[in-house]
């Protein structure tokens, strides 16, 4: 079944994760602060861009979270992240939530606070360690 | 006290002067370097020019040995995970974040903030306790905005003391929800109703009714 997905941060991550969940079926709702940034992305009918600044709760709200099954915050930003994905978990009730956090500190902080979160220098290092075959 | 301040801006300036002249301890974390080369001129070397939501510059500044850390900066964001990351990670036992939005007051009490300080709330609430006469204050819109929830406050002097529901000229298509005296209590708007000073007065008025409103309950012009 198609999902509704909030996607905050429009920047190369977040430009193709929304393509990869409009491939695969999803109705999707792209999140920045910089109109600019939406040139990674063409406008569909399964693929809706808004600006808006996602650390406000009226802001959030504007943009449709109310009814969106999952939201993946990727800005480059850990603090933004972190206080989006908390309020979409917390005052929104967003059912599923994914959130970057780059500073692998932090990031453990937040797994252990009950967030999903991903970590793309942690993800880079597996990949590298990886391709070196080590 | 040990006292750990995120952001120099001009709360986080302020409050550190005032918690140094009562001779607190206080350390200042502030990521833009020219802000916290001009604190450091006035303040002394008490400010650490880095990114205060960072684990590594919280260990650095003494954040385990920190009895309260206060967040000030203009940034949700960045107030909320400082605090957090302080609370976590450090154990420090009060935390205090000003927030900008007030949806985030419940929200940051949920994730462990002990204390939000909505800046807006608080000058609103100014506002409401210090102005002469008494602002109409909007506390919501109803029915697509074409009637409002208003309160407004009887100040000393007003016309309206002493008067009984009908006697207060309210204008046509206005409603009194509630009267809450001073001391908290709501009063019952019945018959022996009596408008007293201070009083908050809930209504329900049209947009374009409220001055007429305001002017028969304070008797402002």
């Amino acid at each position: 079944m198609p999902r509704n997905v909030m996607i905050l941060g429009c920047g190369r991550v977040g430009a193709m994760v929304a393509k990869a969940l409009v491939a695969e079926g999803d109705d999707v709702i792209v999140v920045d602060l910089d109109a600019d940034n939406f040139r990674r992305l063409a406008e569909g009918p399964n693929l809706h861009m808004v600006v808006a600044d996602g650390t406000y709760n009226d802001e959030l709200r504007r943009c449709g979270i109310e009814g969106v099954d999952a939201f993946i915050s990727l800005t480059a930003q850990d603090t933004v992240n972190a206080l989006a994905a908390q309020a979409a978990q917390l005052s929104f009730g967003v059912a599923s939530v994914v959130c970057r956090i780059n500073d692998p500190i932090r990031r453990a902080m937040y797994d252990e606070l009950g967030l999903r979160t991903v970590s793309p220098p942690q993800v880079m290092t597996d990949l590298v360690l990886e391709a070196l075959g080590s | 006290m040990f006292v750990i301040v995120v952001g120099c801006g001009k709360i986080g300036y302020h409050l550190s002067r005032a918690l140094l002249a009562s001779d607190h301890e206080v350390v200042i974390l502030e990521r833009d370097s020219r802000r916290a080369a001009r604190a450091t001129e006035d303040l002394g070397s008490i400010v650490i020019s880095s990114d205060g939501t960072e684990p590594t510059v919280l260990s650095e500044a003494g954040a385990a040995r920190c009895q309260l850390l206060i967040a000030t900066t203009g940034q949700d964001a960045t107030n909320l995970v400082a605090c957090q990351v302080g609370k976590h990670s450090f154990h420090v036992p009060q935390t205090i974040a000003v927030v900008t939005d007030q949806d985030h007051v419940e929200l940051f009490k949920r994730l462990g903030v002990d204390v939000t300080i909505s800046t807006t709330e608080l000058i609103l609430s100014h506002i409401k306790e210090e102005m002469p006469g008494g602002p109409l204050i909007h506390l919501l819109p109803i029915q697509g905005a074409s009637n409002g929830i208003v309160c407004v406050r009887v100040p000393a002097g007003s016309p309206a003391i002493g008067r009984s529901r009908a006697q207060l000229g309210l204008p046509v298509g206005t409603s009194l929800a509630a009267v809450v005296a001073k001391n908290g209590e709501i009063k019952s708007v019945g018959e022996n109703f009596q408008l007293e000073q201070d009083d908050e007065v809930v209504a329900i008025t049209p947009p374009d009714k409220e001055t007429l409103l305001w002017k028969a309950l304070t008797g402002g012009a």
